[in-house]
Order: structure tokens, then C-alpha cells, then sequence
């Protein structure tokens, strides 16, 4: 079967690869005043050498217009900004992962002296290339042969906490409408204290009984005012009231609990009337 | 072989610091392929094609979300500075949360596409485009480089 399978690539002329990309933990990293520092690794599955550039830029999630949740680059933040982008440093910043090795990233930060207590941000860019893919196709120089290379990027957050940090998060203008087979959710959800809100959203459609009949729970993180429009699926609901609630918690599964900042829950409701 | 890579990735994880936190992920596994091409004719790579389909591996913490955007070349680049017209339409990128290419989520790669990892915490990309080589196409290797940014939230 394998070797059905190689013979068809050959065939076709397909290029598959050894595997370009680093396994990179953890997916976010949390540094404080006291260390000053913190460590990424990197871990090179594949059978040929990986090269990796590291860099930082200042963005933080926000939603557009559809409520869909984007990035929010800003390439010159000023002084007002909680941007760590310019003063955290990476080392090494270009490196070679061998197959099948590690590395350590350590971060250093060296913030501007009288930096006040908050959390900072930046996000770490990891971009890694394997070896050049060779062009394939027949080895004619009359024929017109294609060759691409993957290339893939990386992007996790980077917070440096420094004093007394806390967070909180206000929830207001929560609507609902049916669209097709689903449930549109919107909330305006807004960041309190000097942190951002890692947290987590749950809604759910109850009935009149209190059942739940559609719920859905995603990840969030609130940097200063979002309003992310979520979809919950109720395929064919019976004409009637229900009600939607929304619950917000820092609750995360992927964080461990000692780098999440605690905050109390906060919840809200609407009537939802299918006609 | 899996084994002892996974073991390997294991005890690589293990020394991480702020240990609890969960690897992420992103692999090219397949790169775009169109072979030998006839000029004046286009050649069209579908993202449902097994073969010659671009295809990148994501992992990370289950149940999480990430966003995709592609950085994607409009030309590619040959003999003496010739350039070969390279483009994507608007469902030329998939994603597939169990990672089956049969079982994709269009989306146009031109734009930033929302992904949710599998409770497995796992995903693939897949990836179509239509080269478009001129009838008067000087012959020769042309080459270029398709980019997949993953930025994993929070």
C-alpha cells in the first residue's frame, strides 16, 4: 500500500514533504518584573533541518464589523499603549533546528525605567522554512515546470505583568437573531483593570423548563472592547419563547491556573422568540 | 517510528517552562503541485485534490481557536526575471477539523479564516490555485513561496 501510494505521487509529480514546522510551546507566554524572562521551545519533528526566525510585533484580537474576531496590528504604538513589542528581546533570533532536536528561546525583557504596574503585550512571531523543495516534473528544459515552497508562521502572545495586575470584563448589548439554522449571539464585552480578560464564554438556549436545547463555549480574550458575534446551532426550533443565556468565566482548560488572572463571573440573558 | 517521536515530542514538551500549557503546531505536509504545464493553457489544482493539493497539519490546545491567513505569491518567478501568473479563488482554501481532505470548510485564502482545533486538538489546510502560463511562456523552473500564518489566541 505504501508503496502504491509513492508510486502515485511519482506519477502525478506531487511533492510531499518530510514536514516543514517546529511543535512550539507553550502557546502563550506569561513573563514577569521579577524574572524578567521566560522561554519558548522548539522541537523539530521531521527529517530535515528546520530554520526559524523569531521577531515581535505589538496586536491584540479584536472583531470587525461581522463580529468575527481578527488581529488588531499596531505598527507604531504610542506611549500610551501597553505595547511590550520594543523592549522584549529574543535569543537566539535566527537558529537552525536539526531533525528531531530542540531548542530554547529565552525572552528577555528590559521595559523603560518607571513602567507602570498593568500587563504588557506583544505577540512572538515564529517563522520556520524547511529546505528548498526541489521542482518537479520531468527534467526538460523546453517544459514549463512549477515549484512551490511552504513557508509557516507562527504567531503566539507574549504578557509581561508587572505589580498588582487584575482584570475584569462588562458585558452589555446582548441580542440574538435566527439566521438559517443557527442562533446569532452578539455581546459587547469590555476589559476592566490593567489585564486582559483570558477567559471563556458559554452560551446556551434554554426552553421554558430551564432545558438546554443548543449551547456552544469558546475561548476569549478581551484586550479592550470586543463584539464578537458567536453561532450556536438549533437547526428546526419549534415556534415559541426560549431564553439565551451568556456566561463568562476565566475558566480556560489551556492555560495553567496560576497564569490565569481570576475574575468573577459575569452573566446576562436574553428572550429569544422564534416565530 | 511514531513511537519514538512521540515520545520525543513528549519529553521535549516536559521541560518546558510554565509546564501545563499545550504545544501548538503548524507543518507543511504537501506542497502545491502542478508538474509540467503547457503554455497558454491554465492548469487548475483543486483543494479536494489528494495529490496535488497544498496541505499543512495544525495542532494545538483542544477546542481553541486560532486564525489562518495565507501569504500567497500572485506570480511566480522563472528563467531571467519571467513571471508566471499564479491565482486563488474565493474557496481555494479548506479547513478540516478531522483532518479528512473529503470533509472541508471553504474559505477564500485571500482572507483571514477563524479555525477551532478538534477536541483532539488537531486541523488541516488545504490548499488549491490555478497557474496561468501564457501562450508565449518561456520555458524553465519557476518557483515561489506559499506562506500559512497561524496566530493562536489568547
Amino acid at each position: 500500500m505504501k508503496r502504491t501510494g509513492l508510486s502515485l505521487a511519482l506519477l502525478w509529480g506531487a511533492a510531499p514533504l518530510a514536514g516543514q514546522g517546529v511543535v512550539i510551546a507553550p502557546h502563550a507566554v506569561f513573563m514577569d518584573a521579577r524574572t524578567r524572562s521566560g522561554a519558548v521551545l522548539l522541537y523539530n519533528p521531521n527529517t530535515e533541518p528546520v530554520e526559524v526566525a523569531i521577531s515581535f510585533f505589538f496586536g491584540y484580537p479584536a472583531t470587525d464589523s461581522a463580529g468575527i474576531i481578527v488581529v488588531r496590528t499596531v505598527e507604531h504604538p504610542d506611549s500610551t499603549s501597553p505595547s511590550a513589542a520594543s523592549w522584549i528581546q529574543a535569543f537566539p533570533r535566527r537558529l537552525t533546528v536539526p531533525p528531531l532536536e530542540r531548542q530554547t528561546i529565552r525572552l528577555l525583557a528590559s521595559p523603560p525605567p518607571g513602567l507602570a504596574d498593568g500587563e504588557y503585550w506583544a505577540r512572538l512571531v515564529i517563522s520556520a522554512k524547511g529546505g528548498q523543495l526541489p521542482v518537479t516534473g520531468v527534467a526538460d528544459t523546453a517544459k514549463v515546470r512549477v515549484g512551490l515552497t511552504l513557508e509557516v508562521r507562527t504567531i503566539i502572545g507574549v504578557f509581561y505583568r508587572k505589580g498588582a495586575v487584575y482584570t475584569g470584563i462588562s458585558l452589555s448589548g446582548l441580542r440574538t437573531a435566527v439566521v438559517g439554522d443557527s442562533l446569532a449571539v452578539w455581546a459587547r464585552l469590555t476589559q476592566q483593570g490593567n489585564a486582559a480578560y483570558i477567559g471563556s464564554a458559554h452560551a446556551a438556549l434554554v426552553d421554558s423548563t430551564g432545558k438546554t436545547l443548543a449551547e456552544m463555549k469558546a475561548p476569549i480574550g478581551v484586550y479592550y472592547t470586543m463584539e464578537p458575534r458567536y453561532a450556536l446551532p438549533i437547526g428546526a426550533l419549534a415556534p415559541g419563547r426560549y431564553r439565551l443565556r451568556l456566561d463568562l468565566s476565566t475558566a480556560r482548560e489551556d492555560l495553567a491556573p496560576e497564569l490565569v488572572l481570576p475574575s468573577p463571573p459575569v452573566r446576562d440573558s436574553v428572550e429569544v422568540r422564534v416565530p | 517510528m511514531r513511537g519514538l517521536r512521540y515520545a520525543l515530542l513528549l519529553s521535549a514538551t516536559a521541560v518546558v517552562p510554565l509546564a501545563g500549557q499545550r504545544p501548538l503546531t503548524v507543518t507543511g505536509i504537501q506542497s502545491l503541485t502542478f508538474g509540467t504545464l503547457i503554455p497558454g493553457i491554465p492548469s487548475v489544482v483543486s483543494r479536494t485534490d489528494a495529490v496535488k493539493s497544498g496541505r499543512f497539519d495544525v495542532g494545538g490546545p483542544h477546542d481553541t481557536q486560532g486564525r489562518l491567513t495565507f501569504t500567497l505569491p500572485s506570480v511566480l518567478t522563472g528563467p531571467a526575471g519571467a513571471t508566471l501568473p499564479l491565482t486563488f479563488s474565493g474557496s481555494d482554501a479548506g479547513f478540516s477539523q478531522s483532518q479528512n481532505i473529503g470533509s472541508q470548510i471553504g474559505f477564500d485564502p485571500k482572507q483571514p479564516f477563524l479555525m477551532t482545533f478538534s477536541g483532539q486538538g488537531r486541523g488541516s489546510v488545504f490548499l488549491g490555485a490555478t497557474a496561468r502560463p501564457a501562450p508565449t511562456q518561456r520555458a524553465g523552473s519557476y518557483t515561489g513561496t506559499i506562506t500559512l500564518n497561524l496566530t493562536a489566541f489568547p
